[in-house]
C-alpha cells in the first residue's frame, strides 16, 4: 500500500518526519578525500600515511604506464588548474552568495510572522483603549444627555419667546386699531365742531366782530403810541 | 594502439556496446533534483537561482504562447552547458561534437517553430521574408535571399555548435601534443606553448558556454517572430 503511494519515488518513504538533514557536508581535505580516510590511517601509520600511499600508487601508475602520459595529461593539468583556480578565487564568494539568497528566503518569511506579531499587537493596544473608553461611558452620557437638555430648553424657550411676541404683535395692532378709531373720532369731531362753528357765524356776527377787532387794534396802537 | 587526433570524436563503444546514450545521461546526475525541502543546501539553491534566471530571460520577450516552450528551451540550454563543460575535461567524450546529434536537435526545433508560424499566422510569418522598407526592384531578390536564409538556418544551428566544440577539441589535443612533444628538446618553447594552452582552455571553457546559450537564444528568436 505504502509504494502505491509514491510512485516515482519522489517524498520520503514514511509519513513521520525526519531528522533535519546535518548543517554542513562532510569534512574533505584536498577537495577529493574525506577526512575519515586520513583518520582511518592515522593509528597505524601516523600523519604522513596517507601522503606515502597517494605518492607510492602514483609513481607506481606512472612507472608502470598503468597511467600513460601523453597530450591528455597536459590538457588535463591546464583544465584542472583553471578550475582549481575559480573554485578558489570565487568560492567563499558563491558560497556567500547561496546562502544570501536563503537568508532573504527565511527573512521574507520572519518579515511575514514580525508583521502580523505587530498587526496584533497593535491590536490588542486599541482593544485596551477601547476598554478604558467604555469605563467613560456614563461621563459621555451625561455630557450628552446634559446637551440634549438643554437644546431642548433653548428651544422651548425660543418658541416661547416667539409665542410671546406673536401676542404682543396682535395685542399691538388691538391698539393701534383703538388708538387710530378714537383718533379719527376726535379728528372727526373737532371738524364738525369747527364745520358748525364756521357755520354758525352769520354774516352780522362777522361785521360785528371784524369792526371790534378794528377798535381794538386802534385803541392798542394808541396804547403803544403812549407807551412809546 | 596509437589514436589520431580525430579518435576521440568517435561514438564510445565498450564491448560493441554503444555508449552514447550513458554521455548524453550522465550529466543529468551531476545536477542535484529539488528536494522536497524549503531551505535547501547551497547547489541546489544556486541550481534553482540558475534555472530561474535562465527561464526568465528567455521567456521575457515572449508572449503568452511562447511561454509553453519554457521547459524545453531551458532544458536544452542546461543540458548542453552540462555536455559541453564536462567535455573539456580530459579522455571524455562530447555529444555535441558529433554533427548527427546536434542536427537532430537543431531542425525538429526549428522546424517546429516554422511550422508554428506557418499554421497560425501564415501571413505575418512570410512577411517575415522581406524586410520593410526595401525598393520595389530589390522585392524578388530579396524575398529569395530571405527565404534561403531561412532555410538555412537549422543546417548554421547544428554546424556552428559542431564546428565550434569539434575545432576547439582539436587545437587543445594539437597544442597539447605540440607542447609535450617539444618538452625534451625545447623546453622554453614547450613552456610558452603551455601557456597558450592555458589561454585557450580559458576560451575553451567560454565557448563551452557561449554556444550552448548562442544556441537556445537563437532558437528563441526564431520563436519569437513566429509565435
Amino acid at each position: 500500500v505504502l509504494h502505491t503511494t509514491r510512485p516515482l519515488h519522489t517524498t520520503q518513504q514514511s509519513l513521520a518526519p525526519l531528522p533535519p538533514l546535518p548543517e554542513k557536508g562532510g569534512e574533505i581535505r584536498y577537495g577529493l578525500i574525506p577526512e575519515e580516510f586520513f583518520q582511518f590511517l592515522y593509528p597505524k601509520t601516523g600523519v604522513t600515511g596517507p601522503y606515502m600511499l597517494g605518492t607510492g600508487l602514483l609513481l607506481y601508475f606512472l612507472s608502470k604506464e598503468i597511467y600513460v602520459i601523453n597530450h591528455e595529461t597536459v590538457a588535463a593539468a591546464c583544465i584542472l588548474s583553471v578550475f582549481i583556480y575559480g573554485v578558489k578565487k570565487y568560492g567563499s564568494d558563491v558560497a556567500a552568495f547561496a546562502d544570501k539568497l536563503n537568508e532573504e528566503k527565511v527573512a521574507k518569511a520572519l518579515d511575514v510572522k514580525n508583521e502580523a506579531i505587530k498587526g496584533l499587537e497593535t491590536a490588542i493596544e486599541q482593544e485596551k483603549k477601547e476598554q478604558w473608553r467604555v469605563e467613560g461611558r456614563s461621563y459621555l452620557f451625561d455630557a450628552k444627555r446634559n446637551n440634549i437638555a438643554m437644546l431642548l430648553e433653548t428651544n422651548y424657550r425660543e418658541r416661547l419667546l416667539m409665542v410671546y411676541n406673536e401676542v404682543k404683535k396682535r395685542l399691538d395692532y388691538q391698539v393701534a386699531m383703538q388708538n387710530l378709531k378714537r383718533q379719527k373720532e376726535q379728528d372727526h369731531m373737532i371738524q364738525w365742531v369747527e364745520k358748525n362753528v364756521v357755520q354758525s357765524i352769520t354774516p352780522q356776527q362777522q361785521k360785528e366782530s371784524i369792526a371790534k377787532c378794528i377798535l381794538d387794534l386802534k385803541a392798542l396802537s394808541k396804547n403803544v403810541q403812549a407807551a412809546v | 594502439m596509437n589514436l589520431s587526433f580525430f579518435d576521440q570524436f568517435t561514438s564510445p563503444c565498450l564491448l560493441g556496446i554503444p555508449l552514447i546514450l550513458i554521455s548524453l545521461l550522465f550529466p543529468a546526475l551531476l545536477l542535484p533534483s529539488p528536494d522536497n525541502r524549503w531551505i535547501t543546501n547551497r547547489l541546489s539553491t544556486l541550481q534553482s537561482w540558475f534555472l530561474h534566471l535562465v527561464t526568465k530571460q528567455l521567456m521575457m520577450p515572449l508572449n503568452k504562447k511562447g511561454h509553453k516552450w519554457a521547459l524545453i528551451l531551458t532544458s536544452l540550454m542546461t543540458f548542453l552547458l552540462m555536455i559541453n563543460l564536462l567535455g573539456l575535461l580530459p579522455y571524455t567524450f562530447t555529444p555535441t561534437t558529433q554533427l548527427s546529434m546536434n542536427m537532430a536537435l537543431a531542425l525538429p526545433l526549428w522546424l517546429a517553430t516554422l511550422l508554428t508560424g506557418m499554421r497560425n499566422q501564415p501571413s505575418i510569418s512570410l512577411g517575415h521574408l522581406l524586410p520593410e522598407g526595401t525598393p520595389t526592384p530589390l522585392i524578388p531578390a530579396l524575398i529569395l535571399i530571405e527565404t534561403t536564409s531561412l532555410l538555412i538556418r537549422p543546417l548554421a544551428l547544428g554546424v556552428r555548435l559542431t564546428a565550434n566544440l569539434t575545432a576547439g577539441h582539436l587545437l587543445i589535443q594539437l597544442i597539447s601534443t605540440a607542447s609535450i612533444a617539444l618538452l625534451p628538446t625545447i623546453p622554453t618553447v614547450s613552456i610558452l606553448t603551455t601557456t597558450i594552452l592555458l589561454l585557450l582552455t580559458l576560451l575553451e571553457v567560454a565557448v563551452a558556454m557561449i554556444q550552448a546559450y548562442v544556441f537556445v537564444l537563437l532558437l528563441s528568436l526564431y520563436l519569437q517572430e513566429n509565435i
